[in-house]
Order: structure tokens, then C-alpha cells, then sequence
């Protein structure tokens, strides 16, 4: 049920963009998600795929371990989908049956929006990939640093998120041991009455909480045996500099999104012209 | 002065409408520096409790544990206890906080403030101490359950501890895995770390130099493994002798004459002796 | 009558990507009703992704080829899978943690309402289920699962597995994390259950005492294979077999060696302590009527001559021949 999860599953390789920067890759990713938003043409989603690939073999990752964080939503993305195929009027009327229409808009933004969804959701996978929990947690802490001066307790909201992605893990791995428990007394969770399932989601969920509030509570005395909170000087094993890497890492992106916002209010002629290039008359 | 000096301590645990559950009473012992204990007890004999009386995860309700002379109850030494006093618990999962394993192991020392090239050099020292060095950069939840617990020993060796407490660490893992870290104690021990190892496991128990058995929150027996073994009083706490402990006694209803028996080879030497 | 029948199972996880790892290859298997059978193995050997193709929880994954029926009921075959889960009752690891009803009665209800039976029939269930894993029903019914100590939370989460009725009952490591009295009770109660529920049970564990003292037959598996079958004084009486297959032979077995080792011979694959004892009580009542009837030293320095023979490196027996007639 919960096999194909990918998010919060570090995939160790030691390569170049493993190393970067955590802050800078949380930035940039930051940039990805909202510089997607901005793509216009085809052209701009190409370019933006061409990226993403490129980044997915440069940091050695097997692509199927990218798609894979898709598959978890593709159920999501394929209702929003069809949903926008449906409602949305304008344009060339393509297909007109009893209330059913579909125009030639509608095609090309359900598309558009699929793959804006696709790219999305992988390119925040990359993140979570090729990033250890903890690199992220002191990235953002890092990040949120100023913060402090207005006394948020930025130090404790990243060390949360650190043990919260440690533990995604670890819950999976226990709420397939308990869907397996569960099913061999007969649990229905994919036959039978709503109610039933319910029922059997409920066998599931409760232990799931009880066992997470055990597992809190350990978790708290083993830190506290581990001395948190010992001093206000707490010091980071890795510390974070910024290398040429990532500057490198910085212009590339920085640089495909420059691109993206000129394709969509400067020149939004030319990748009209390129998606025609490309695709000819479909487009 | 010992290392860990305990006088009549109690524990109790809070429970709804003002009652209490007495969990430790009337506690009183000592360890040295260097000691090898095992700490044993059925389950609810107060066992993990007593635990964590020992480094101020709890205070005691009444008397009180010393560490080093210092009090766990005054605040002020809480983190210089802790600090001196490690602690490896029961479920490997649940005592890590890193995703990786050498940012867990950095976790204690970073705690502590320390400046990141001993971070680093402890982060090295510790995790080559349990045999775990090419690990460094991997994920934990990969691992077995005899290398977790080795991590978790480590996570707990780079604050450099002067008493490693195992509390029930071995419970939850294989043969293997329960062998694997017991090595790695029994060395840390053999270089000057004071062990108190609480298990249930009595064969763990021969292992160390002086055994210490709680019931129902009391200390009942405290002696050498032989000693204790001989006790009469042993079933009815709710331990059983190892099995080899059991057959060496059998026998010696049947004429062998054998005395105590702490391990397979002082058996067979009792064995061949008398069958001479 | 069989119970089980497995054949050509094979299972590969994550087929198709860098992860692939077959988890078991042409496993046969036919286990006979009323048997014990010990399945052992180290870990990521095969052993879970065996027990849970019992009750359909793995699909087989290669029909034309693989079988799995349990008692008859085949579970590549859709409506007889969703029988066999109720056929085959299966214990997990850490049972207890599976718990989540408000009260002990409820919990153990779980599975026979899931099998849609009267209310009537369910209650006599439970109230039987519970008494025989040595809960009081009276005591413990309306108690929420959660304030029960561990060993008696492990009771009630194998009450709810029995109180479907399995024929036949797997168990994963059942006694894992319990202290000396709760794992012998434990034991005892899986004779218990053998006996007036489930004729055949499979108890899967890393420790071979265990086994030892409950299995009729042990199968061992490595990397998804059935390397070893027999009786478990066939498996374990088998050191080299057994280190093969990464596991630690019983105590009784390292005693046994370590004694033969130093030239006291004695009965062939001894694995439990019983049989140990015996062994010797017997070895020590012979040495001794010998002494009092005060036989020949030639019988005796014969007799010890044999036990050299395999090997003498015993210091009893590293004497000559006309020493020990001395010491008679």
C-alpha cells in the first residue's frame, strides 16, 4: 500500500550534487517549484525536463527512484486532470457529446498541468534524494538563522523536521507490518462494506499512534541521555560553506528560470514558434 | 569515593487520583570505576527504572544517586552526569535521531558544543571503537540489528562516557547480533568503561564480574555470577539459570560433583574431571 | 494427510529495478498435519516471504509454475485465498504492538467478526480463545489492551489469531524480547495450542533451543533456499551444516562437542540438555559400577582405550592405560 513511497528515502551516492550546498539546493529548489509556475510553452517545460534530467545524472540517481515519488500521487494529478480536460470551454471545440465537451485549450492545459505536476513533485524528490534529513534540517536552519532575533525557537523547529524525516522511514516499514498483521486477521481494506474498511484502517492507525507515542517517548530519553539541550553553543560535525559547486549549480538553474520568465513576458513568440517548431501542427 | 553511589533510593511512579506505583525501594549499592555488572530482574521487577536513576533521566522520590559525588537531583550537574554516565537502549530504532550514520554519531558531541574537527575526530574514534568505521556515511535503518546497537553504542562513546549503561540492548536482537555487541562491550570494558548491563538474560549475566538482582523494586542478591547462581532465591524472582548453569546442577544431584558453573568450559573441565 | 504443499515457489522483490532480490527460489515444501515444523534461517534468508505466502499474504508471484495450497485451498485461486487467511493464523513479531481495540474482549473479536460469523458463535470464540492462552476471561474481557504488561499483551494478540481456529498456526519469533518465565510459558502454550486448536504450527525463530525443544521436523533456508530438512537432532546434531547456514548450535550440542572433543564419547547428535544429562549420568554410573565392582584393569583400559581412539587430547584420558588400571 505504502511501498512506493520515495519521499524522505535518502539515496546515498556521494555525488556532485549530494555535496552541494544544503541551503543553496534548498533555494534552488525553491526557485524549481515556483519558477515552474511561470512556464508558459512547451519549449519552457522541455527546458525544464532537459534540467531536471540532467541533474538526475549528474547526481547518479536510477531514474525509476525519481518516478517512482510520482506514482505515489499520480492518482491526484490524474483527477485534476480529467477534471480540467472537462471544464474548461474555450478554444476549438474538439469533442461535443450530450454535456461532454473538449477543446483544443483544454487538451493542451491538461497537459501542461500534468506535466507542471510531474516535473514538480520530481524535482522535489530530487531534494529529499540527494540530501540527508539532517542536511536539510540545518539548511533551513541556517537559512532561517534571522529568525531567531525574534526569539523563534529556530534550533528546536529544525531539529523536528530532522527527526520527522528521519522517522518517515521507519513509520512505513511499521504500517506495512501492521496492514500485513491486520490482513492476516482478516482485515478488509480492498474488499468489502465502507464500513468494513474503515474498520480496518482504524486496526491500522490506532496501534500506528499508540506505537509512534512509545516510540516519542524513548526517542526523548534517549536524547536527553545524549546530552540535548546541554549548552546554547551547540555546534555543528558538518558545517556548511559554500564552494564553487554550487555556484555553478546556482547559474544553471538560476539560468534555466531566467529563461523560462523571458519565454513567457518578453519573447513569448519565440517559444511559439519552438513548440511549432517542434510538435508542428499539433500545437 | 565509587563512581556511582546509590543510598535508599526510592521511585515512584505518579499514577491518576494521587496513588502511586512504587517502582524503587530502599536502594542502596555502589559500583566502582571499571566494574562489569549485570543488573537483572524479570519484567516490572524496576529494572529500567533504576536505569534511569542513574544519569537523571528520573530523581529519585527519596534518597539519593551520586555520580562522581555529584547528585543527580541538583540541575546543575544533570549534563555533567549525563555526560559521564551513557546510556544504549532497548529498540535500535528508537534511539536514533540522524538519518546517517555519522551525523547521529555526532549528535552527543555536538550537544555538548564542541569544536567540529574533535566532533570529527570523535565521530572516527567511536565508530572505528565498534567496528562500524566504513559504515560512517550510510543510512541506519539498512542496517542490522547488532549494527544498530553498535552505532548506538558509538553515538554514545563519542561524548566519552566513564559508565556505559545497556538497558535490555541485547533484547531485541538475533544470536548474532546479541554476541556482536557484547563484544564490543566486553572490550570497551577491558579498556577502563564501567559496564552496568541489565538484561534478563542470564547468560549475559555470567559474563560479568558481579551480578545485582532487583525484585519488585528491592535489591535482593548483589555478588559474584557464582554466587548468585547458587542462590536459592533465584526462581522465585523470576529467573532461570543459564542453560549450561541448569545442567551443571542437575549433575551434580547425580553425583558430579560439579560446584558452580558459570560457562561451557568450566563444565567441561567439571565433566572430565569427575569422569576420570 | 498433508497440510502444506509448496511447490516451485519462487519470489523475487522489486522486480525489474537495481533493488531486485529474489527472496526465495524453487522452494518445495510439504509439511504433514500434526507436525511441529521449526522453519530457521539467518535474516533476509527467506523465511517471512515463505510464511506469508501461507495465507496469501504474498501472491505467489509466477502461477504456471509455483503452488501454494493449504489444506486444500489454493491460494493462487481468488476465493479460496481470502479462506486461507482464516485457515492459517498468523502471529507476527511484537504481536502486542497490533493491539487497538478499547477492551481485551474486542480486540480478540477482531478476526472471527471479520470472518462474519453469528455473535453468539464469536463470544464463545473469544471466551475460549483467551482461557486457552491462560487469560481469565472474567478478569480480563473488559480491560483496555493497552494497560495489560507486556507478557499478557503478547497473550491476548495470539488470543485473537486463535480465536479465528486456524489449522494451522505460523509463529514469528514468538518469545522474542520475553524474560525466562514468560518464554517458558510461552513454549508450553504453543503445545497447548497444538493440541486443542491447531494441529500444525510453523514457528519461525533465531533461537535454535527453542526450536529445538518444541519442533518435530526443522527446515533451514539461506539466500530463498530449502538447504536443510530433518528432525532437529538431524539439523543441529550437524555443526558444520548448521554454521553454514549462519546460525549458533544449541548449547547442549556445543557442550556435547566440546566433551567428545576431549575423548568422552557419547551418543551420537545430542541437542537438548535432557538428553546431555542422561548421557553423562549414564557414562558416570557405568565408570562407577565399574569401580565398585572392581573390574579387571583390562576391561577398563580397553573400554578407555576406545574413547582415545577418537581423540585424546581429554585430560582423563590422556593417561596410559596402566595409570588408569592404577586409578581403578
Amino acid at each position: 500500500m505504502f511501498k512506493d513511497v520515495a519521499f524522505g528515502q535518502y539515496y546515498p551516492t556521494r555525488s556532485p550534487v549530494h555535496r552541494l550546498d544544503a541551503r543553496v539546493k534548498l533555494l534552488l529548489t525553491l526557485a524549481y517549484v515556483v519558477g515552474m509556475f511561470f512556464i508558459k510553452s512547451y519549449f519552457g517545460f522541455i527546458l525544464m525536463a532537459a534540467l531536471l534530467v540532467f541533474t538526475v545524472i549528474v547526481a547518479r540517481l536510477p531514474i525509476l527512484s525519481v518516478l517512482r515519488s510520482v506514482r505515489g500521487v499520480m492518482l491526484i494529478v490524474l483527477i485534476t486532470a480529467i477534471l480540467n480536460l472537462f471544464l474548461v470551454k474555450d478554444g476549438e471545440v474538439l469533442v461535443h457529446w450530450r454535456f461532454i465537451t473538449i477543446t483544443s485549450n483544454g487538451v493542451h492545459l491538461t497537459i501542461k498541468m500534468v506535466l507542471r505536476l510531474v516535473l514538480l513533485i520530481s524535482g522535489a524528490s530530487l531534494l529529499s534524494l540527494t540530501t540527508t534529513p539532517v542536511e536539510i534540517a540545518d539548511g533551513l536552519e541556517s537559512l532561517m538563522s534571522p529568525l531567531k532575533l525574534i526569539k523563534v525557537p529556530v534550533r528546536d523547529i529544525a531539529m523536528i523536521m530532522s527527526i520527522a524525516l528521519r522517522f518517515i522511514p521507519t513509520l512505513f516499514e511499521e504500517t506495512n507490518k501492521l496492514i500485513a498483521a491486520q490482513k492476516a486477521r482478516g482485515a478488509a481494506f480492498d474488499s468489502g462494506s465502507l464500513f468494513a474498511r474503515i474498520r480496518a484502517m482504524v486496526s491500522v492507525l490506532i496501534p500506528l499512534i499508540v506505537n509512534s507515542f512509545r516510540r516519542a517517548d524513548e526517542l526523548a530519553f534517549a536524547m536527553d541521555a545524549r546530552c540535548y539541550n546541554a549548552t546554547d553553543k551547540r555546534t555543528k560535525y558538518k558545517r556548511m560553506t559554500l564552494r564553487f559547486a554550487d555556484l555553478i549549480a546556482a547559474l544553471l538553474v538560476l539560468g534555466t528560470i531566467v529563461v523560462v520568465l523571458l519565454d513567457r513576458y518578453y519573447f513569448a513568440s519565440v517559444g511559439i514558434y519552438m513548440d511549432k517548431l517542434i510538435f508542428g501542427g499539433l500545437v | 569515593m565509587a563512581q556511582l553511589v546509590l543510598k535508599d533510593v526510592g521511585y515512584v511512579y505518579a499514577l491518576k487520583e494521587g496513588a502511586g506505583l512504587k517502582a524503587i525501594r530502599g536502594l542502596s549499592f555502589s559500583v566502582e570505576k571499571g566494574e562489569n555488572i549485570a543488573l537483572v530482574g524479570m519484567n516490572g521487577s524496576g529494572k529500567s527504572t533504576l536505569a534511569k536513576l542513574l544519569n537523571g533521566l528520573f530523581v529519585p522520590s527519596s534518597g539519593e544517586v551520586l555520580v562522581d559525588g555529584m547528585s543527580t537531583a541538583d540541575e546543575k550537574n544533570t549534563f555533567e552526569i549525563r555526560k559521564r554516565v551513557g546510556m544504549v537502549f532497548q529498540n535500535p530504532d528508537n534511539q536514533t535521531v540522524a538519518t546517517i550514520i555519522e551525523d547521529d554519531i555526532a549528535f552527543g558531541p555536538e550537544n555538548l558544543g564542541l569544536p567540529g574537527e574533535e566532533i570529527a575526530e570523535r565521530v572516527r574514534s567511536s565508530l572505528e571503537a565498534v567496528g562500524m568505521s566504513e559504515f560512517a556515511s550510510r543510512t541506519a535503518s539498512k542496517l542490522s540489528g547488532g549494527q544498530k546497537q553498535r552505532v548506538a553504542i558509538a553515538g554514545v562513546l563519542a561524548m566519552k562516557p566513564e559508565v556505559l549503561i545497556l538497558d535490555e540492548a541485547t533484547s531485541m536482537l538475533d544470536p548474532v547480533g546479541r554476541r556482536e555487541v557484547l563484544d564490543v562491550v566486553g572490550r570497551l570494558n577491558k579498556e577502563g568503561i564501567t559496564v552496568i548491563n541489565i538484561t534478563h538474560n542470564m547468560e549475559e549475566a555470567a559474563l560479568a564480574q558481579r551480578v545485582l538482582v532487583l525484585r519488585k523494586g528491592k535489591l535482593v542478591l548483589d555478588g559474584s555470577p557464582k554466587e548468585v547462581f547458587a542462590s536459592s532465591v533465584l526462581g522465585a524472582c523470576g529467573l532461570t539459570l543459564p542453560p549450561v548453569a541448569q545442567l551443571a546442577n542437575r549433575l551434580s544431584e547425580r553425583g558430579f560433583e560439579l560446584g558452580a558453573i558459570l560457562d561451557e568450559n568450566e563444565l567441561v573441565e567439571g565433566i572430565c574431571r569427575r569422569l576420570k | 494427510m498433508s497440510a502444506i504443499e509448496i511447490k516451485d515457489l519462487s519470489f523475487i522483490y522489486s522486480k525489474g529495478t537495481p533493488y531486485q532480490k529474489q527472496a526465495l527460489k524453487d522452494v518445495d515444501l510439504s509439511v504433514e498435519e500434526g507436525t511441529v515444523l521449526g522453519v530457521v534461517g539467518a535474516t533476509g534468508s527467506g523465511k517471512s516471504t515463505l510464511i506469508q505466502h501461507l495465507n496469501g499474504l504474498i501472491r505467489i508471484q509466477d502461477k504456471k509454475r509455483g503452488s501454494v495450497v493449504v489444506n486444500g485451498l489454493d491460494a493462487s485461486k481468488r476465493k479460496e485465498r481470502a479462506r486461507l487467511r482464516f485457515e492459517v493464523g498468523m502471529v507476527f513479531q511484537y504481536p502486542e504492538y497490533q493491539l487497538f481495540e478499547d477492551t481485551v474482549a474486542k480486540d480478540v473479536a477482531f478476526g472471527p467478526k471479520n470472518m462474519k460469523l453469528s455473535k453468539e458463535e464469536i463470544d464463545l470464540r473469544v471466551r475460549r480463545a483467551l482461557e486457552l492462552v491462560g487469560l481469565n476471561y472474567e478478569g480480563f474481557a473488559e480491560r483496555s489492551p493497552f494497560d495489560l504488561s507486556g507478557g499478557e499483551k503478547r497473550r491476548v494478540a495470539i488470543a485473537g489469531v486463535i480465536a479465528m481456529q486456524p489449522k494451522v498456526l505460523v509463529l514469528d519469533e514468538p518469545v522474542a524480547g520475553l524474560d525466562p518465565v514468560g518464554r517458558r510459558e510461552l513454549l508450553d502454550l504453543i503445545g497447548r495450542l497444538r493440541r486443542e486448536v491447531s494441529p500444525t504450527v510453523l514457528i519461525v525463530s533465531h533461537n535454535m533451543d527453542d526450536i529445538a525443544s518444541v519442533a518435530d521436523r526443522v527446515i533451514a533456508l539461506k539466500d530463498g533456499e530449502i538447504v536443510a530438512d530433518g528432525t532437529p537432532k538431524q539439523i543441529f546434531g550437524d555443526r558444520a551444516l548448521v554454521e553454514s547456514i549462519g546460525l549458533e548450535v544449541p548449547p547442549a550440542k556445543r557442550v556435547a562437542d566440546m566433551l567428545e572433543e576431549r575423548g568422552i564419547q557419547l551418543p551420537p547428535q545430542i541437542i537438548d540438555m535432557d538428553e546431555l544429562e542422561e548421557a553423562l549420568a549414564a557414562l558416570l554410573k557405568q565408570k562407577e559400577g565399574i569401580a565398585d565392582e572392581a573390574q579387571t584393569a583390562e576391561a577398563t583400559c580397553a573400554e578407555e582405550g576406545d574413547m582415545r581412539s577418537q581423540d585424546d587430547s581429554c585430560a582423563v584420558c590422556r593417561k596410559t592405560p596402566d595409570e588408569e588400571g592404577e586409578d581403578v
